[in-house]
């Protein structure tokens, strides 16, 4: 049998390693098989292929060296660095806010956990931990490491010597430019290489062909050039409509932070390609940045009508209907997740809390005892906390009182089950102890209002008005609606003003 | 993921441990039966050809699924299948034959049957028509009416080249070059248009006219044809570039649907015209293994089964997901038949799938739900008393833990399971193992080498022994790891402690610790503690008459002779009279004169550098108690210390440490400053370089440049500064710990009153957290001064502020000697509930549960009076599963909303205004005007010089 065949089956069957292996041999024997040599790059490219379009982190760099910004401070509703009031979002007391200031989403992308943060002090002083949202170091934080990984699985050093390639000479051949463009784009990361070859292989196609536009614009965008990026995608889709294209350009519009022509482009593209499930999960998840809830869930919705299995809309929308106080709705969508056979902690944690909501308790602890059996190290703390929760719920303050602990034994960085623990202290009198625990809890999560409050309102109880005033300063700038914390202002103001 | 799993109407496995992949199956009409019924045709990698016949047996229990005689055929044709095609190939013949493609020859044959032959039913039987012989090796091929010639089926085969050989049935027609030909893509032939559609390598959909291949032909023989190397360039009729490879192709037509091109990418389906236009296409977030467009049953829409990697069934209507269902294997061929489900019926539509393995599956869609099912948790017969009695000890046990107000302190276990005996020799190295010293001294510095022994009670595996020796003393290992330890051999290991850096030791302790799992498996760490000998940081040098500092010390008895008491530390004065001895910190150059008096029962100490004479100081303490113990059973010697506390020189060693401190954070404040700047710079030559026109930097790199050596500058500074303070607090602790010695040797503190004060005026300087020394001693003797040793209920206001850098350290010194001079009037340390533990709460600053509590053991009458506080309870909760496709966890309930108004409690709005002001006029007023502590009584003893005492002493010199 053929052996290139037979590589070639084994590519087609995912089996990339024995087909690498196949075309080694081929090209030890004949080093200049280009179908062997092509063949390779491919299956080494598909090893490590992540779609560019889910690829979305953003580095300390790009966060604070950011000179694409139209306006520091934009108009509510026009931008996703300040999310505004959205419209039939439940307010921040209802849905916990992430650090970045956006309401928790129902599924984690990346992205979703990226903060924005105001100074490169405070970006880099948050805490190094798998728990927090700090931004990843550097803008190829993900690629370096899959750039090494693929260097390691080959001992002999790299396939392609990209130095000493001659890129014109190659960018002339289109049937094997486009490979070894994605070998050294996906594979390689080396994005400025890629860019060479992609822009002399448009020139060869006298910028005939839209698919090298599509990946010069991807190296721009790679190398945060996003207008350039926005022209390639823009000219591309002028030949040739694709889904691609569409996505690409709103990542664009995205990292440049307009959100609104973002869903105008995710639009144009629904247009041309009626009922495209990922241009309508696009929207949905512009809109979620946005804090806009109902637009969200109407999308999500969109989604379903056209993909019914898809996991990301099923869980945001359970998430919303949870959050606007219809824990019997929610349940059935986690229900459906399970039956679609999803079987992980958080599932089996929010069913438990979806069951506690609806008063089915018989089912409530059945799922905790499960999400606990299943939760790893990163969750464990999660699943106590809410176990926390439901003991709240039911008056058992020393099973709750535990749970909290057990959730800081867990994952000691637990700035919820910290304050929680200071209410409880504070309900048994022990100023001290709720005291600290509320320091902890604010000092490890400035975002939340909650800790700021609590600590304003037990500090005003016992005197100490000048810590009342700066905490409940601080709750308020963390939730500017918060009307307890307006109050205890208001009056601590009339106070120092009689004083 | 999917809710139901595809049925399982019949299913068989083929041939065993042999290769299959796209194209090795078709499903077709092959034994022309009257009933139109499909037979299912298998070829293998390995060359083995298969037809089956599925008829499977209802039973009660559903399907019975494979029986032998299922079987029509089984062959080996001794050569790879590649592809296999039923069709009309034969042109004498209208029924249906049957092509296989080998890697160098297309054979067709027809299958015979022959009824009645056994006892079963048919005999069957392969005969070959007519083969090619191919001279290039064949990828695929593909069959239909090329040319529009009705009711027969030519064959197109593509090489792996690229060659594309057309045969007319029986007859050889052409062989062309594709242009621009690397690998082979899948094939298909569109009648409408009379043309071949392939994805080349280029990612391009490319359409070439059949007219157009045969035209270009040269007229040759068959042989010279197949070898052709070269040809005219024949020109596509149109291209359509793609975002990705095909996997496969396929051309529709059905009644209710327009023509189109159905192309397989490797992340997309795109759904072509038969001019090249796009009219749909679909994204997929999953890979794709094979597809099928089967049908059109609504108008206008195609329904396409596609197989995923993840072994899942998509049936889509155009892009709409209209089905999903679970399969047991990834499928690398699919098919759609009609079969015999009966006798009399026929079942349509069996989805028939074949996966590299040889799974063959006939199966069709139905509600059997996935067959995940969540593993039942145990179920256990549950005894309520017995759970009850359980869950009651615990919650007892957790309550004596709570009560306990003391963060966990670990109860000495009594089955530890390891013991570490440590042995101190008496002597030093002979050869000094001390290495990577960085203090310079003339002698060479000394080591010693203890000798760690492990014994184990039980076997035990991984135990790590950390030795930690604070500095500047320095241990040639810090971490020996046992792989195992049994009862009877005891882990035996040598560790050398010597001095490495150059500044004071205020304590000649090394720790000990292993680390090690329990047989129970619970994590268990066991610590030991050894004293090194004086001699191993001190040298004896030649005394010296003068020094600035002094501390003389009392005793009740006569004075002992010098050489007596520190035999080992004689050095050149070792025949001396032994009232005098002189001694130096290897690395330091203040030499500690020891002096005892020989008229009067006191000892002296004297030094050019206060700090220094602490190591001394205590060895002397020491060596006194034990030396006058010697055979006494009641022990009524007595040191005491007459006069004033040296406060001054301590507050010089306090200061200097100080102004270390500030110096740091000078030093960080600048470089934060010029971080700051130089990232500015950067960012607006990154700007600068961005722009497309390019400007003059304006000096910008210059600047850039300049900041960058600034920057090193500093950091350099800084660690000088770092190594500085480093001294200082070993000088420090040192210098307090002299303090509290002369403190506790001048009121005779009491043990429990000494240790009081050392857990508020702490002996370790640890300047690696948030928090330094200075403000945790500074709100500690403020604590004391306004608890225990407050002259009036005035003071008793407990208002701890935030521990921040102080400005300066003034208001510590007065505090200092206010805390002195209390103890010099009278006052007593006592503290309510304190119990001395063996390591002062304070010396842990940076425990979570009390960031800022200096002292946690105080009470406060006021607090009894308070209720408890309703309050919002925290909602939130962060999510955060890693990967992208997993849900998360709507996190947090919400307990204490708005749904319960009540819980919020009256803030503000339900006070008086009166209550509100009486409460804030008293509590209030105390925040701020606390009388300040310096107005409650001067310092008297800080300011006086010190009064030397002993000016009758004799020298010997």
């Amino acid at each position: 049998m053929d052996p290139l065949f037979l590589a070639y089956s084994y590519f087609r069957r995912r089996k990339y390693e024995q087909c690498v292996e196949l075309c080694s041999q081929l090209l030890d024997k004949n080093p200049y098989d280009q179908a062997a040599w092509s063949l390779k790059t491919r299956a080494l490219t598909e090893q490590v292929y992540i779609d560019e379009v889910d690829v979305d982190e953003e580095g300390i760099a790009e966060l604070i060296m950011d000179d694409n910004s139209i306006a520091q401070v934009a108009r509510p509703g026009t931008s996703l660095k300040v999310p505004g009031t959205g419209q039939g979002a439940p307010s921040q007391g209802v849905r916990p806010m992430s650090q970045s200031g956006r309401p928790l989403t129902g599924f984690v992308r990346p992205g979703t956990q990226s903060t924005r943060p105001g100074t490169m002090e405070q970006a880099i002083r948050t805490p190094r931990t798998a728990h927090t949202a700090r931004p990843v170091t550097s803008a190829s934080g993900r690629y370096v490491r899959l750039g090494t990984a693929s260097m390691l699985s080959s001992p002999d050093g790299p396939f392609i010597n990209l130095a000493r390639l001659n890129m014109p000479k190659y960018s002339a051949r289109p049937n094997l430019a486009k490979s070894l463009f994605e070998y050294i784009f996906h594979h390689e990361n080396d994005v400025r290489n890629a860019l060479d070859l992609a822009s002399g292989a448009t020139e060869a196609c006298q910028f005939q062909d839209w698919w090298w536009k599509v990946q010069l614009g991807k190296c721009y965008y790679r190398l945060g050039m996003y207008r350039d990026a926005e022209k390639q995608f823009k000219s591309a889709l002028k030949q040739q409509d694709m889904v691609d294209t569409y996505l690409y350009l709103c990542k664009v519009y995205v990292r440049l932070d307009q959100p609104l022509t973002a869903v105008e482009v995710y639009k144009q593209g629904l247009q041309r390609f009626i009922g495209e499930a990922s241009l309508l999960t696009g929207i949905a998840r512009v809109y979620e940045g946005m804090n806009d809830m109902s637009n969200t869930v109407q999308f999500y919705k969109d989604v379903l009508h056209q993909d019914n299995m898809s996991i990301e809309a099923i869980a945001c929308i359970g998430t919303h209907y949870f959050y606007t106080d219809q824990p019997e709705i929610a349940l059935k969508f986690y229900r459906r997740l399970l039956q679609m056979g999803v079987y992980n902690t958080e599932l089996f944690n929010n069913l438990g809390l979806c069951c506690f909501y609806a008063q089915q308790y018989d089912m409530t602890l059945t799922c905790f005892e499960r999400a606990l059996s299943l939760a790893s190290d990163d969750n464990m703390s999660d699943v106590w906390y809410n176990i926390g929760h439901v003991a709240l719920g039911i008056g058992d303050l020393t099973l709750a009182y535990q749970s909290f602990r057990l959730a800081l034994a867990s994952n000691n960085d637990h700035a919820e089950a910290y304050n929680n623990l200071g209410v409880l202290e504070m309900k048994k009198g022990r100023l001290e102890m709720s005291r600290a625990f509320f320091q902890a809890a604010f000092n490890l999560a400035p975002h939340m209002y909650e800790p700021h409050y609590n600590f304003a309102s037990m500090s005003d109880k016992v005197g100490d008005l000048q810590s009342s005033f700066n905490a409940a300063r601080r709750a308020s700038d963390a939730f500017s609606d918060h009307m307890d914390s307006k109050q205890l202002l208001s009056s601590l103001r009339k106070h120092f003003a009689m004083l | 993921m999917s809710l139901f799993k595809a049925r399982d109407w019949w299913s068989t496995i083929v041939g065993d441990d042999e290769q299959f992949d796209q194209g090795c199956m078709c499903v077709g009409n092959l034994d022309n039966h009257s009933s139109g019924t499909d037979k299912i045709v298998v070829g293998s990698y390995h060359g083995y050809l298969r037809i089956y016949n599925p008829r499977p047996v209802k039973t009660e229990n559903g399907n019975e699924g494979f029986r032998p005689e299922d079987v029509l055929c089984e062959t080996s044709l001794n050569a790879p299948i590649l592809q296999v095609e039923c069709g009309r190939f034969v042109s004498s013949a209208e029924g249906m034959y049957l092509a296989v493609l080998h890697p160098r020859k297309l054979s067709v044959y027809n299958l015979l049957s022959t009824s009645g032959a056994v006892e079963h039913g048919s005999h069957y039987q392969l005969k070959l028509v007519y083969e090619h012989k191919l001279q290039r090796t064949a990828f695929n091929f593909c069959s239909g009416s090329f040319g529009g010639v009705k009711g027969r089926d030519f064959l197109c085969i593509q090489s792996m080249d690229g060659t594309v050989s057309v045969f007319e049935q029986e007859s050889f027609a052409f062989s062309r070059f594709l242009p621009n030909a690397l690998l082979p893509g899948p094939i298909c032939y569109v009648p409408r248009t009379d043309s071949f559609v392939t994805v080349s390598s280029s990612r391009c959909l490319e359409s070439y006219k059949y007219q157009v291949l045969a035209v270009a032909t040269d007229t040759r023989t068959k042989e010279e044809s197949q070898m052709l190397k070269s040809g005219k360039r024949v020109a596509a009729e149109w291209e359509l570039g793609l975002c990705d490879q095909a996997l496969d192709i396929h051309v529709t037509s059905f009644n209710n649907s327009q023509e189109a091109i159905y192309v397989l990418g490797e992340r997309n389906v795109y759904m072509v015209s038969e001019v090249g236009k796009l009219l749909m296409m679909k994204k997929f977030d999953f890979n794709p293994s094979c597809f099928l467009p089967y049908a059109s049953v609504d108008d206008g829409q195609i329904n396409c089964i596609i197989a995923t990697h993840t072994k899942t069934l998509l049936i889509y209507q155009n892009i709409t997901l209209t089905w999903a269902a679970q399969l047991d294997m990834v499928p690398v061929a699919l098919c759609v038949g009609k079969f015999q489900d009966s006798e009399e019926s026929q079942l349509k539509g069996v989805i028939v799938s074949l996966d590299e393995m040889g799974h063959l599956q006939c199966s069709y869609l139905g509600t059997d739900p996935a067959m995940f099912t969540a593993a039942s948790s145990e179920v256990r017969e549950l005894d309520y008393t017995e759970l009850d009695a359980e869950m009651r000890q615990l919650q007892k046990a957790i309550k004596e833990q709570q009560s306990k107000s003391a963060p966990i302190v670990p109860t000495q276990a009594a089955e530890d399971e390891i013991q570490i005996i440590v042995s101190v020799p008496p002597d030093l190295d002979d050869v000094s193992v001390a290495t990577n010293l960085e203090i310079e001294d003339e002698e060479k510095v000394p080591s010693l080498t203890v000798k760690i022994s492990l014994k184990a009670r039980s076997h035990l595996t991984d135990v790590k022994v950390h030795v930690h020796a604070p500095a500047p003393l320095a241990s040639n290992e810090s971490l020996i790891s046992f792989a195992s330890l049994e009862p009877n051999h005891p882990g035996e290991t040598q560790v050398s402690f010597f001095m490495c850096h150059g500044f004071l030791p205020s304590q000649l302790k090394a720790h000990i610790t292993a680390t090690y799992q329990s047989s129970s498996g619970a994590p268990r760490v066991v610590t030991s503690q050894i004293k090194l000998p004086l001699k191993l940081v001190i040298k004896a040098v030649l005394p010296i008459k003068t020094a600035t500092y002094k501390i003389t010390v009392d005793t009740n008895k006569p004075p002992v002779n010098l050489n007596d008491i520190f035999p080992e530390l004689l050095g050149e004065s070792a025949g001396g009279p032994g009232n005098a001895l002189g001694f130096c910190v290897y690395g330091l150059d203040s030499v500690i004169t020891m002096l005892a008096s020989k008229t009067s029962q006191r000892y002296r100490l004297q030094s050019d550098d206060f700090a220094s004479m602490w190591p001394l100081l205590s060895d002397l303490l020491l060596r006194l108690k034990s030396y006058f113990r010697v055979g006494q059973t009641s022990s009524d010697f007595k040191i005491t210390y007459e006069g004033p506390l040296p406060l001054q020189e301590y507050f010089e060693v306090l200061d200097k440490h100080f102004e270390c401190r500030l110096n740091a954070d000078k030093y960080s404040h600048l470089l934060e400053e010029r971080a700051a700047q130089f990232r500015a710079i950067q960012r607006r030559l990154l700007t600068r370089f961005k722009d497309k026109t390019p400007a003059p930097l304006a000096n910008l790199d210059t600047l850039l440049d300049g900041t960058y050596r600034q920057i090193l500058a500093l950091a350099d500074a800084m660690e000088e500064n770092r190594k500085a303070q480093q001294r200082a607090a070993a000088a420090l602790s040192c210098a307090t710990h002299t303090l509290n010695h002369l403190i506790q040797l001048w009121k005779d503190l009491s043990a429990e009153e000494f240790s009081i004060l050392e857990s508020s005026l702490i002996t370790s300087v640890d300047d690696n957290g948030d928090q330094g020394w200075e403000e945790i001693v500074d709100a500690s003797i403020t604590h004391l001064l306004r608890t225990c040793m407050a002259k009036s209920a005035k003071d008793q206001t407990v208002n701890p502020s935030p521990l921040n850098l102080l400005k300066d350290t003034t208001k510590l010194k007065k505090h200092i000697a206010l805390l002195c001079d209390r103890l010099g009037k009278g006052a007593k340390l006592v503290v309510e509930g304190y119990k001395p533990v063996t390591s002062p709460t304070t010396t842990e600053p940076s425990k979570p549960i009390r960031p800022s509590m200096p002292a946690s053991h105080s009470k406060s009458e006021q607090q009894k009076k308070y209720k408890p506080i309703p309050t919002t309870l925290n909602t939130k909760k962060h999510q955060e599963a890693s990967s992208f496709d997993e849900p998360t966890i709507p996190t947090g309930s919400r307990f204490g909303e708005k749904k319960s108004p009540s819980a919020q409690g009256p803030i503000g709005g339900g006070r008086s205004g009166s209550d509100y002001l009486k409460r804030g006029g008293s509590t209030g007023d105390a925040v701020n005007s606390v009388p300040d502590l310096d107005d409650l009584g001067a310092p008297e003893v800080a300011d006086q010089p010190l009064v030397n005492g002993v000016d009758e002493l004799v020298y010997g010199l």
